[in-house]
């Protein structure tokens, strides 16, 4: 295989779709960071971010670009009223509870997105676009544009963690819970910070997945496992990690097609999730231990 | 000397059981106070139940003529009461400086003049502004530690074991910090094991027994008591 077809069939669709599961995995492992459970509902979450664009653009007849950052922003808000109303109220008891209702809320968000969107294919644009060549390396503008907002997105997230007041206090919640409370932290601040945070990485994460192949209600469904394994990979409560973790289980999937067919991608991501949990449990980043 | 906080009467515990009995304490403005007592006299219980992290089913707890009893931390702390808990009392995965910052979160405003006078009192730090806080020793860990809880000037400092697992060339500084910090106006609270070089250094002691007063007075009759010496301070 030359340099050319490696980049073009294998390592920039890799990265694309890694960028897709960083940003859904910056999300499990900041809310895994401050409340300290795993969120199963974080890939129907992307679904209802996804398809809250869908309808901007339906709607209000803005285009897919336009309607993103609003998506982003309504599926922040939204995350913050899910936890209000499902999970605020768990809070003092064993997180496994917690996880479980996470279950709950994914089936919940599922069947509201198939009851207003129907339970078909659609997709933001019509048509099919076709790729720029430069120097032989083919790539999509939606590509090109996945990649360059994941990247101001992790940008704009780092600046606030390391220089905002809120943030450090969200890094601080994060490293010593009860200190944080004895510094004067409110956490119930902390909290929606986190989820109006990872709600809109969430978004961001099912509309570049709708955008780069297609919605449907599954579709969010579909990419928690590699979206968790990237989480878990990089260190649970580690963003650098989590970002490094997509990047790889995206990279990964795309090459396991030189092995096995390409139905069975999924695989690679249970693959990389079992080697890390038995070898390397805190991750590549040295996380939390689950 | 009037008191600035005084706990009176405690009982609590945690969920159903009592650790604390009927116990009565009293800090001063400039005071250095020290908690003595055996392993499970409730030393440590005593200095959380302030801090809202007990249940408390008796008695009473106020800074000066507020009673704070039963408030969340955050609420504490706004009153002046800062607390440095005897184990995960720094944010180990933040710069020493970062940790300082988090102790100033409630300060509004440039506290710069905060920042400068916690630097000087820890004068090894000032050099480690950008160093991670859990890479430190022990000693310096400690004096991260109360650095964070100095940053908002409180009226009250509270050190859970400060000189727990230090060698005694940091012990004399923990120690001697203490003192100037005592001298600046702040009231200190502190628990100790090690009961001899506590009363030593302290103005007044209290010691436990079974969640209740036992002795207390000044700290240098506390140490020339044979009785109380044989009893609690180890011979």
């Amino acid at each position: 295989m030359d340099m050319h077809s490696f980049i073009n069939f294998f390592l920039l669709p890799g990265i694309v779709q890694g960028s897709i599961y960083a940003l859904g995995a910056i999300g499990i492992t900041l809310v895994f960071a401050i409340m300290r459970y795993g969120h199963f509902a974080h890939g129907d979450l992307a679904t209802f971010g996804a398809f809250i664009a869908l309808a901007f653009t339906t709607v209000l007849g803005l285009s897919p670009y336009a309607a993103l950052p609003l998506a982003v922003l309504a599926t922040g808000v939204f995350a913050v009223a899910l936890d209000r109303l499902f999970y605020a109220h768990l809070r003092a008891m064993p997180k496994i509870i917690t996880t479980i209702a996470s279950f709950g809320v994914a089936l919940m968000l599922r069947s509201f997105v198939q009851v207003v969107w129907g339970v078909n294919t659609t997709s933001y644009t019509r048509g099919i676009t076709r790729p720029e060549n430069w120097f032989g390396i083919r790539v999509k503008s939606h590509e090109i544009v996945t990649l360059l907002v994941a990247i101001a997105l992790v940008v704009a997230l780092h600046l606030f963690l390391t220089r905002n007041k809120w943030g450090k206090a969200m890094r601080a919640m994060s490293d010593n819970p009860e200190l944080a409370l004895f510094s004067g932290v409110d956490n119930g601040k902390v909290i929606a910070l986190t989820w109006i945070i990872a709600g809109g990485l969430c978004a961001a994460s099912g509309f570049f997945l709708g955008l780069n192949t297609e919605l449907k209600s599954l579709m969010g469904w579909n990419i928690l496992l590699p979206t968790f394994a990237a989480a878990i990979l990089g260190g649970v409560g580690r963003i650098e990690g989590a970002i490094v973790g997509g990047l790889i289980v995206g990279i990964a999937e795309e090459l396991s097609v030189l092995v096995i067919p390409g139905e069975y991608k999924v695989m690679s991501a249970f693959g990389i999730l079992l080697l890390v949990l038995l070898f390397r449990p805190t991750g590549l980043f040295r996380g939390k231990v689950l | 000397m009037t008191a600035l906080l005084t706990m009176k009467n405690l009982r609590g515990g945690y969920g159903d059981s009592d650790i604390l009995f009927d116990l009565s304490i009293e800090v001063a403005k400039g005071e250095i106070v020290a908690i003595v007592g055996p392993n499970g006299a409730g030393k440590s219980t005593a200095m959380k139940s302030i801090f809202g992290l007990l249940d408390i089913r008796a008695g009473s707890i106020a800074i000066g003529e507020t009673d704070i009893t039963g408030w969340a931390p955050n609420r504490i702390v706004k009153a002046g009461i800062c607390y440095v808990p005897q184990v995960k009392n720094i944010f180990s995965e933040m710069t020493v400086h970062e940790n300082f910052e988090m102790g100033a979160f409630l300060r509004k405003g440039d506290y710069s003049a905060a920042l400068d006078r916690v630097y000087n009192l820890f004068p090894d730090l000032r050099t480690k502004q950008k160093a991670t806080a859990g890479r430190l020793s022990g000693g310096q860990r400690q004096m991260v530690a109360m650095g964070r809880a100095l940053m908002l000037d409180p009226q009250v400092l509270l050190l859970d074991e400060p000189t727990a697992g230090l060698s005694p060339k940091y012990m004399e500084q923990i120690f001697q910090i203490s003192r100037d910090v005592r001298d600046s106006g702040v009231a200190i609270l502190l628990v100790e094991q090690h009961a001899k070089q506590a009363l030593a250094f302290a103005d007044r002691g209290y010691v436990l027994a079974a969640g209740r007063n036992r002795h207390e007075g000044p700290a240098s009759e506390l140490l020339a008591d044979r009785h109380i010496a044989e009893m609690f301070l180890g011979g």
